[in-house]
């Protein structure tokens, strides 16, 4: 149905022409008029033109003039005259197309039928004079006087560089504090004095690294009399891995970071936690960000990949998961649709992390604020239109194709050895093993280059080691035989089962009703994508994933495609490095088989092509060794042991690691789509880089989607003033509290003014100049005078600041939620500071519940590792850091909530992790031979890096004290009891 | 970093001042008043006079079949067994069979004469109060996206749900319980907690799932078993947070946290209080079916029973789901019969007995009562004797809180396929919800990601012709 109306909007302007014709030629036939004036115009008046009139025009269609309907609106002319059953508005008000219209009511049956025989009449209209034209359509945002308006908005202007303002005396630190520090007098104000020593180490603990310090590192720091003690300290934080731990969870807001896709089943992501990891090893190596943007964009494409310098896996390739970590429906009706929506997703996050902009605004119309057109979202939209997901295989060309070589050399020797032994070999095994060594002529049933796609299986692309291998000898070796490959296929086993590997064809636009696949093997599936969606299962899509399961022979595995003529698609073959939907959780293809394709045919004929399959060429082995053994003794001895060592190499052969990824796909420009759906089409839009930042992209008719062309003009800071801008406002945000621009996501005209617009400058400059470090820019920032403040100001500087614009003093925060229970791990002593690694599983409490819920739940404590490992399940998120405002991972979310709610009191007063927690934590403190008020002390120590006070100790050894004496003396229990106590003090989760 | 928008800090911290004289010997009222629970941005308060106070949503989980509930189509009988004779669209399971007539007789209620199926014996007495709205559309066939689409107007994963949208411009009248409550009846809709969501609203605005138990809701039990042992200590908790407080300058979003804790104390009453039913009469129970042999529909009842003392209690937003009735919620893609006649024995005393007990109550003036699924169903058959999604056309109702009762508006066509007559959005159902409670849809915005969030998103008209 809607590929009708697809080919109906591409028609369109072509009937334009004739309809015009038609007009001129027409003589005014009187009855023609009346019938017209009685009968037509009333419908019209009453029932069209109050939306497609004088007063609104929408869809841009005006029905009150015989040139407004045929002219037509967004998509194309509106009555074909002389052909009621081709003309838009006939389907319209019949109800039967996508359009249905008037919106709200059917009209009458009468009605239609009048308005159906005017148009078959040739849609006659009154003698008053015609209109000259429909109403115009809007004017186009792009090269508009309005354009160059939003484009001279502040944020899309060139940074400039800025000298620090001078200021007098010896409170500045630096340019920063010279900023600050100007903006304060200029109101007459001055900077609270510089905090205590332990509120300055447990402030940059938290935010460097999301954990408190320890009573040692406190004192360590008391004791330093250097005069770097301070930036030594920093130095110390910077370089510890729990910083990467920290900051990757502040990038994980943006990401929309999950490891499920919500929706109905909430199906595993798989391998989501390589993204998470990346992030963290790229925070902790200083990843320059440029890089680390481009890695984004477009880490698969880069020529040299950056390589982890511990095992040579690929790093870059990783970053490009971002794209795939959004949510997804198991079974949408209209899958076309749900690419749409996908895609919107992809960019909304993309533009909104990286360059502070809602170009995702821009998808139904042209932005209402910023200079953002809806050609520059398709701009955008093609290059994800023209990108794929893979499982990327990270570490097997370090891994295993050295295996993989080795085994193919073994191979060669072994064919030489069959070579030297065939001609002595007496018959049958004499002609089999000449068969098997036998080049294969060109097969009936490969399709010759040059056929489209899918048909030609030489433009099919693999990733992984299975399908790569195209080694000279083309048999396998399977455990009791050796087996010819056929001809012309794309086989995933010829050098072993144990490999993995995917082959993907080009995309193509499905035209027969079916497509038949020639395949064999076992263990392996065929997917056929259509409009990228991923998560073929059934209802609806089960026929378009087939398990291959012909281990024997080939078969010819035929797809009904027939709703889905004329969608955009692409075959592939999977063994293992695939997910599969089919049950009601993701599971990884089995990788364990092999899996041959020999032909691809597209028709409309629901019988596969009669090309018979030929018989298979294979010899036994043991026969083989046997027959040698009666003519050639040492011979068959080295052919046994060549066999022999063969499969003990291929047994070495290690899973490989796999992570979300891009891939390319093939470079295709997006339609605009009219009021954003794919159901009107517009023009292609070429893929580039938004306008206002320069359009670059790459250069038209370049291979493939053009990502890295686009991800290096983003980081170009000459045309891109938005990248540095929009990182250091992040970094400034999560130190101080407050972006200098607080709409941290937004830098358009719906966002807010920058407060130091000049320091904003500044900083962007800087970060540009010492080559995009985020730890240069981190101690920039918390290395000076600005950032050392106390809290606590002067009642009148309170007064002339309330809000704290100006950074009078540092704010008091209150820690994130992964914070706070990072808190309460390290505090209690349960921290498990291992790094990386799948995800803990989530603990779910009986109050969770519903579809997806998986059938175990994880360890209470998540086996005390950091809040960062724990699994991120969109239908199953943590309902203690939902409780503390962590974001619903539904697109960027680059600052969070910080909201007071009793249900935070409830958690911490009677979750049973904290609970467990406060029990453990008083188990490990406390010593038999101290006082009560050496326990106080050391409570405090560990919880708030400071001593109590002569006032607090009373207060807890009166505590324990009154607890004594009301019931049984039970100290563990009375110290678990004053340890929660403690969780629930203000200054365990606000840090000033 | 809390954004300090609290309206008047100043009264606030007098009345900390009192709260040093002990825990829970203060009371909460004015610190309500200025949302403590909701500390946060909300929006600014009522945008017209209301007519509703409060919303019950009884939701329908799955799709229940409009032409087998309020919409009787007399051509399915006709046609029975013969292939429909409109184009149909594709549907979920793509497996469409003929036309399949409804196994229920239609009979005439109320002054109005509305005609209601057998399945709805006890409701079908409540037409006069209601107004049946027989051309509801979606825009998803799907129950995930649907779902989404119902509770937050949209079909994505991630944006707030209407009760998040109602609290955040009402705020919540309950002294100690949260402004919008989910009563788990068994079945979490497919999506999951997400149909709840505060989405980029803020966390005060979620709704919290209760389940129908004693322990309604996670952390509402005392950790403490001793008697009297939270309270001790609170009481810590409370001297030492004073001098902490002190030392860091007094922020307001501390000093909110502080006051958080006595309204936390409260809630730990309050929610089991509220699940106990001993102080209901036997006649009330009986009203809600709380005497039935069917399992479900006393669990439903409970819910139905607990969502009147919700509102009793000023909470803004009640959702109740449905309990299992030992077959599929109301998406019968087969088995019609049995299905549906499960799922509407579990539901119709309960929601009759609910709207007995409002109007006796003199709350139903005041109580929005909403019932209705995320899509209707084929007038063709699934397979021979199941109905499959169907968004084009589907039948929901109304009562009290400003609806004008005994109407029905909007038509579907002969097949009760496609609203044809009037058709109703799901924005325009929302907007309508919004208007009752003196909430103006296109005004009631947050700002999220550059752009003024709305829960219509840029659609949305009132329905009129059901307001009283």
């Amino acid at each position: 149905m809607r590929g009708r109306s697809l080919r109906a909007a591409l028609g369109w302007s072509a009937w334009l022409g004739l309809a015009t014709v038609a007009v001129a030629d027409g003589p005014v036939d009187p009855a023609a008029v009346e019938f017209f004036e009685k009968r037509v115009r009333p419908i019209l008046v009453e029932r069209c033109v109050g939306c497609h009139g004088p007063e609104k025009a929408k869809g841009d269609l005006r029905l009150d003039s015989r040139a407004g309907a045929i002219a037509g609106g967004a998509t194309g002319p509106a009555v074909e005259p002389g052909d009621a059953d081709a003309s838009p508005l006939v389907e319209a008000i019949r109800y039967e197309g996508d359009v249905r219209m008037p919106p709200k009511s059917k009209l009458a049956q009468e009605e239609i039928d009048v308005l159906t025989q005017w148009v078959a009449k040739g849609a006659p209209w009154g003698p008053e004079p015609e209109k000259a034209a429909a109403a115009p359509v809007k004017g186009a945002l792009d090269g508009s006087p309005e354009f160059a308006r939003r484009a001279a908005f502040w944020s899309f202007q060139p940074i400039r560089a800025v000298e620090p303002p001078a200021v007098d005396g010896d409170w500045s630190r630096g340019a920063i504090d010279r900023f600050l520090l100007s903006a304060l007098r200029a109101k007459g104000l001055e900077p609270a004095p510089e905090a205590e020593r332990r509120t300055l180490i447990r402030r940059l603990a938290f935010d460097l690294t999301g954990l408190p310090p320890t009573p040692a590192e406190v004192a360590a720091f008391l004791a330093d009399d250097a005069p770097d003690a301070y930036e030594r300290l920093v130095d110390r934080l910077l370089a510890s891995p729990a910083y990467g731990e920290r900051w990757a969870r502040h990038w994980l807001d943006l990401v929309r970071f999950a490891e499920t896709s919500g929706h109905e089943f909430d199906y595993d992501i798989l391998n989501a936690w390589r993204y998470r990891d990346y992030v963290v090893r790229a925070l902790n190596d200083d990843l320059p960000y440029d890089q680390f943007i481009v890695e984004h964009l477009a880490g698969d494409l880069l020529p040299e990949p950056r390589r982890n310098p511990l095992d040579g896996s690929n790093e870059s390739i990783q970053g490009t998961g971002f794209f795939w970590l959004g949510e997804g429906v198991h079974s949408p009706l209209d899958v076309r649709d749900e690419g749409v929506r996908r895609v919107d997703n992809q960019i909304d996050v993309m533009s909104k992390t990286f360059l502070g902009l809602t170009v995702s605004c821009a998808r139904c119309h042209d932005h209402k604020f910023d200079p953002i057109s809806t050609r520059d979202y398709y701009a955008l939209a093609g290059f994800l239109r023209s990108t794929r997901i893979q499982q990327a295989f990270v570490d097997s060309d370090v891994r295993i194709a050295p295996i993989v070589a080795d085994l193919e050399a073994r191979k060669a020797a072994l064919a030489s050895l069959l070579a030297e032994a065939a001609p002595r070999l007496p018959e049958p095994r004499r002609s089999e093993v000449e068969a098997l060594l036998r080049r294969p002529e060109p097969a009936a049933w490969a399709a010759p280059a040059g056929r489209p796609a899918p048909e030609d299986l030489s433009t099919w692309r693999s990733t992984g080691d299975a399908f790569a291998a195209r080694p000279e000898t083309p048999f396998r070796i399977e455990p009791s035989r050796l087996v010819a490959a056929p001809a012309g296929s794309l086989g995933s086993g010829l050098v072993s089962d144990r490999l993995q590997g995917v082959v993907r064809s080009p995309t193509f636009t499905i035209a027969g009703r079916r497509l038949h696949v020639l395949a064999g093997g076992t263990g392996g599936r065929l997917n056929l994508v259509i409009d990228g969606f991923e998560k073929i299962r059934g209802p609806i899509y089960d026929g378009l994933t087939v398990p291959v399961n012909h281990p024997q022979a080939p078969h010819w595995i035929t797809l009904d495609v027939t709703t889905w003529v004329g969608h955009r698609a692409f075959l592939e073959v999977c063994d293992g490095a695939s997910a599969d939907f089919g049950g009601a959780t993701a599971e990884p293809v089995d990788g364990r088989g092999r899996v041959d394709v020999l032909a691809v045919r597209a028709s409309d004929d629901p019988a596969p092509p009669a090309i018979e399959v030929p018989a298979e060429v294979a010899v036994d082995a043991a026969a083989l060794v046997r027959d040698l053994e009666a003519v050639d003794s040492p011979l068959a001895e080295r052919v046994a042991t060549a066999l022999a060592e063969y499969r003990e190499v291929e047994s070495r052969i290690p899973a490989p690691a796999l992570a979300p990824a891009a891939i390319d796909g093939d470079g295709e420009d997006e339609f605009v789509m009219l009021r954003g759906s794919p159901r009107t089409l517009g023009e292609a839009a070429p893929r580039k880089l938004l306008a206002v930042l320069g359009g670059g992209g790459p250069s038209p008719g370049a291979v493939g989607s053009g990502r890295l062309e686009l991800a290096r003009a983003m980081v170009d800071p000459e045309a891109d003033p938005l990248i540095a801008r929009v990182i250091v406002n992040r970094l400034w945000q999560h130190h101080f509290g407050v972006g200098l621009v607080r709409s941290a996501d937004d830098f358009g005209a719906m966002g807010q003014a920058p407060s130091h617009p000049e320091l904003l400058d500044w900083l962007a400059s800087e970060f540009v100049r010492r080559g995009w470090s985020l730890k240069a820019m981190h101690r920039l920032m918390v290395e000076s005078s600005a950032y050392r403040m106390a809290a606590r100001a002067t009642p009148e500087a309170d007064r002339a600041d309330p809000t704290n614009a100006l950074l009078h003093r540092a704010n008091v925060r209150r820690l994130e939620a992964e914070a706070v229970r990072d808190a309460l791990l390290a505090v209690s002593g349960r921290l498990d500071r291992r790094a990386g690694g799948p995800s803990v599983p989530s603990y779910l409490s009986p109050f969770m519940d519903g579809r997806g819920r998986p059938k175990e739940s994880g360890p209470l404590d998540g086996d005390g590792r950091r809040s960062l490992y724990l699994q991120v399940r969109r239908n199953f998120l943590n309902p203690l850091f939902l409780v503390f405002d962590a974001p619903v991972p539904a697109s960027t979310m680059g600052r969070r909530h910080a909201s007071n709610v009793p249900a935070q009191a409830l958690a911490l007063l009677n979750d049973p992790l904290v609970i467990q927690l406060a029990e453990t934590w008083a188990a490990r403190s406390l010593a038999d031979d101290a006082t009560d008020a050496a326990q106080v002390g050391r409570l405090y120590q560990e919880a708030f890096a400071r001593p109590p006070t002569a006032e607090e100790v009373g207060r807890c050894v009166a505590y324990l004290e009154a607890r004594r004496s009301a019931g049984p003396a039970d100290e563990k229990a009375a110290w678990a009891d004053l340890a929660h106590a403690l969780f629930n003090v203000k200054e365990f989760v606000y840090v000033d | 970093m809390h954004c300090g928008r609290f309206s008047t800090p100043i009264d606030r911290r007098r009345m900390l001042a009192r709260c040093a004289n002990g825990f829970g010997a203060v009371a909460l009222s004015a610190l309500l008043r200025e949302r403590a629970f909701a500390a946060e941005p909300s929006a600014s308060g009522l945008h017209h006079a209301a007519k509703a106070k409060s919303v019950i949503f009884l939701y329908m989980d799955g799709g229940p079949s409009q032409m087998d509930t309020f919409d009787p189509k007399p051509r399915l009988d006709r046609e029975h067994g013969q292939p429909i004779k409109v184009k149909t669209a594709p549907t979920q399971f793509n497996n469409v069979g003929a036309v399949l007539k409804c196994p229920w007789k239609f009979r005439r209620y109320g002054e109005c004469g509305a005609p209601v199926s057998d399945l709805f014996p006890n409701v079908a007495r409540h037409v006069d109060e209601m107004a049946i709205v027989r051309s509801m559309t979606s825009e998803f066939s799907e129950h995930t996206a649907a779902n989404y689409f119902l509770h937050t107007g949209s079909g994505l994963q991630g944006r707030p749900s209407h009760g998040a949208w109602t609290t955040y411009g009402l705020g919540s009248e309950s002294k100690d319980l949260p402004g919008f409550v989910v009563l788990n009846g068994g079945l979490i809709p497919p999506g999951g907690m997400d149909c709840f969501s505060n989405g980029f609203l803020p966390a005060a605005y979620q709704g919290s799932v209760f389940r129908p138990a004693a322990e309604a809701v996670a952390n509402i039990r005392p950790a403490e078993s001793a008697p009297g042992g939270q309270l001790r200590k609170l009481d810590l908790v409370r001297d030492l947070d004073r001098g902490v407080a002190d030392r860091m300058g007094r922020p307001d979003a501390l000093e909110a946290a502080i006051a958080n804790y006595e309204l936390a104390y409260r809630m730990q009453s309050a929610v089991p209080g509220l699940m106990d039913l001993d102080g209901e009469s036997a006649a009330t129970k009986k009203l809600y079916g709380l005497d039935e042999d069917f399992e479900p529909t006393r669990i439903f009842g409970r819910e139905c029973l607990i969502a009147r003392r919700l509102v009793e209690r000023g909470v803004r937003f009640v959702e109740v789901l449905c309990p299992s009735v030992g077959h599929d919620r109301w998406d019968q893609h087969s088995d019609l019969k049995n299905g549906h006649e499960r799922n509407a024995r579990a539901v119709d005393r309960p929601i009759a007995g609910l709207l007995s007990d409002l109007k006796g109550r003199g709350l139903l003036d005041s109580t929005l009562v909403f019932w209705g699924g995320e899509f209707g169903r084929t007038p063709m058959a699934q397979g021979s004797d199941g109905r499959d999604h169907n968004p084009f056309g589907f039948t929901v109702w109304l009562a009290g809180g400003g609806i004008k009762g005994g109407v029905t508006h909007g038509e579907t066509d002969d097949y009760g396929y496609h609203a044809v007559v009037d058709k109703v959005a799901m924005y325009d159902l929302h907007a309508t919800m919004l208007h009752l409670l003196g909430l103006d849809h296109k005004r009631l915005t947050f700002r999220f990601g550059g752009r003024d969030m709305r829960l219509t998103d840029v659609h949305g008209e009132l329905i009129a012709p059901i307001v009283a």
